[in-house]
């Protein structure tokens, strides 16, 4: 049994401008931190069950990777010529399609996993690049690759995505003060309402030329949120998230709705400097950057917000910043056995 | 008399003055990574570098968590290779001296550590040896090195470089020390912070 982790992710700016429709045209940028949740991953090889089984929020049982529903996993196996005795279970710390990047990190965990699986090691970049093209080149997701950089590789960092289809990574070194100071300012909440992050990028996607100006806007706001970060300056930081939330709100007709703003305007009414709704839009979990007397009048203000719309799974996401990234947890190619010479 | 020590303290404050920073910065969030995956360090090398790394272990084990000892749910597992002489002369004697920390690395390496890699002129055969084995694992190196780098530095992650003249062992020593002190000053800040905050 191999047991794989691998954290989400909040993006704070950039976002949209890691689609090739716009990095291949200009650099993409975007800045994002892993956050202390997860996706995990387990595989198991039972050597007397033939069948393919794959765990998640149902359970499959057949024959051949080609006959499972579950499309990254059905890629994954047979693109890894994986065909039986495999077992592979995910479990996840928050609701998938909630904006925090988690269905990259199931695929980076995936990857890194069945790699392991077969006695290889895969480092940070290899497991980035292999979820990338599982879910881009295999399963044909309309959807960038900062979410699986950002799995992999952990921590606060800038991810430029070139023409050529290299990925730079610079790392932001914040102090454990900043740090702390940072994640102390920010507020979480899942807003109750879930979306498929690629119905939501495919109108992006397709409006990528139309949009081209704006998305260039939010990369160039990268290097400047990257400096107000490293000088402490939170409410700079959140009037900067404000203004690009508003332009991100043109981007894509579904990008946000009727909840979702009513949820905004209650937490800058009392006293956030500004947010964002995580991910591609549209519903999943919404960011706060508040000052600190403020957070307790921000929480009681959303709560009301998603009563009065009827989302009874609204809950405040506690999160903390993170510096690993993928990583085995348990490796069962501990057990002995003699290696062949 | 006054002189000399003059000379030598000059060399050392220009070595101080201009540390490799972001190679520094690199090498505190790797710890910071491998701490949060309950991961293990180890650290090693030979002669006064091993005595560095001894001393090191000893700091962060303890010395982090001296103010708040009840406090933290977890602790960080630095080792130092090898952890007995027994196992030193065992190696060196039986196998060969290449072999010290290569050999006791693989009895604890998982995918889930780190290694801290000593030698001033880094081209030690048996830190690299130990370094190669950490690259397989594919798992972090941070590289303590000086003169021009050796072999070592190009194999580290985070490459802690000392600039010098080759044979300045004790300006690099001396520097290294004063970075392997701030590494632990740093985690004991940060982990005070944590429980006072609390």
């Amino acid at each position: 049994m191999l047991i794989v982790r691998a954290p989400m992710r909040i993006s704070f700016v950039g976002g949209g401008t890691d689609l090739p429709d716009f990095y291949r045209r200009s650099p993409g940028l975007v800045l994002s931190t892993a956050i202390d949740k997860y996706v995990y991953v387990a595989i198991n090889r039972p050597p007397l069950v033939r069948e393919v089984s794959a765990r998640y929020s149902i359970g499959e049982m057949v024959d051949h990777p080609s006959m499972l529903k579950n499309d990254r996993i059905r890629e994954a196996l047979l693109d890894l010529g994986i065909h039986s005795n495999i077992e592979v279970a995910t479990f996840t710390d928050v609701f998938v399609n909630a904006g925090l990047g988690s269905s990259s990190s199931f695929s980076v965990a995936l990857m890194k996993g069945l790699y392991m699986s077969q006695g290889r090691r895969m480092d940070k970049r290899e497991a980035a690049e292999a979820a990338c093209r599982l879910e881009i080149d295999l399963v044909r997701e309309p959807i960038g690759k900062q979410d699986q950089y950002a799995s992999a590789f952990g921590g606060f960092n800038i991810y430029r995505f070139n023409p050529d289809e290299s990925v730079d990574v610079i790392p932001l070194r914040l102090d454990y003060k900043r740090r702390l100071h940072f994640e102390r300012h920010i507020l979480v909440f899942f807003t109750g309402i879930t979306r498929l992050a690629s119905s939501v990028l495919a109108e992006q996607k397709a409006g990528t030329a139309k949009n081209f100006a704006t998305l260039r806007e939010m990369a160039d706001s990268v290097l400047e949120f990257r400096d107000c970060l490293l000088r402490g300056e939170f409410e700079q930081l959140g009037r900067m998230l404000h203004a690009t939330w508003m332009k991100k709100r043109t981007l894509a007709s579904n990008v946000s709705n009727t909840a979702l703003d009513a949820m905004y305007n209650a937490g800058m009414e009392h006293g956030a400097w500004g947010g964002k709704v995580l991910g591609a839009g549209g519903g999943g979990c919404i960011l706060f950057i508040a000052p600190l007397e403020q957070h307790a009048a921000i929480r009681e203000a959303l709560r009301g917000v998603a009563h009065a719309h009827g989302l009874g799974r609204f809950n405040e996401v506690p999160v903390r910043f993170v510096q690993s990234g993928v990583e085995v947890l348990v490796n069962g190619d501990s057990t002995h056995r003699v290696i062949p010479s | 008399m006054e002189e000399y020590i003059q000379n030598f303290s000059q060399h050392v404050i220009a070595a101080l003055s201009d540390l490799p920073k972001e190679e520094i910065a690199k090498a505190l969030d790797i710890l910071q990574a491998t701490y949060e995956r309950d991961g293990r360090i180890y650290v090693f090398g030979n002669g006064g570098s091993l005595a560095l790394a001894t001393h090191w272990v000893s700091d962060f084990n303890k010395t982090v968590f001296s103010h708040h000892l009840d406090k933290h749910s977890r602790r960080f597992q630095a080792i130092r290779l090898p952890t007995t002489e027994e196992e030193l002369t065992a190696w060196a004697n039986d196998v060969g001296f290449d072999m010290v920390f290569a050999g006791p690395l693989h009895n604890y390496i998982q995918d889930s550590d780190t290694v801290i890699a000593i030698s001033s002129s880094g081209n030690s055969p048996n830190v690299i040896k130990a370094v190669e084995l950490a690259r397989r694992y594919k798992i972090p190196v941070i590289g303590l090195s000086g003169f021009d780098g050796g072999g070592l530095d190009p194999l580290a992650d985070a490459k802690i470089r000392i600039p010098s003249e080759k044979g300045q062992y004790e300006l690099v020593e001396s520097v290294h020390g004063v970075i392997l002190h701030l590494m632990t000053k740093y985690f004991k800040d940060y982990f005070d912070y944590l429980a006072e905050q609390a």
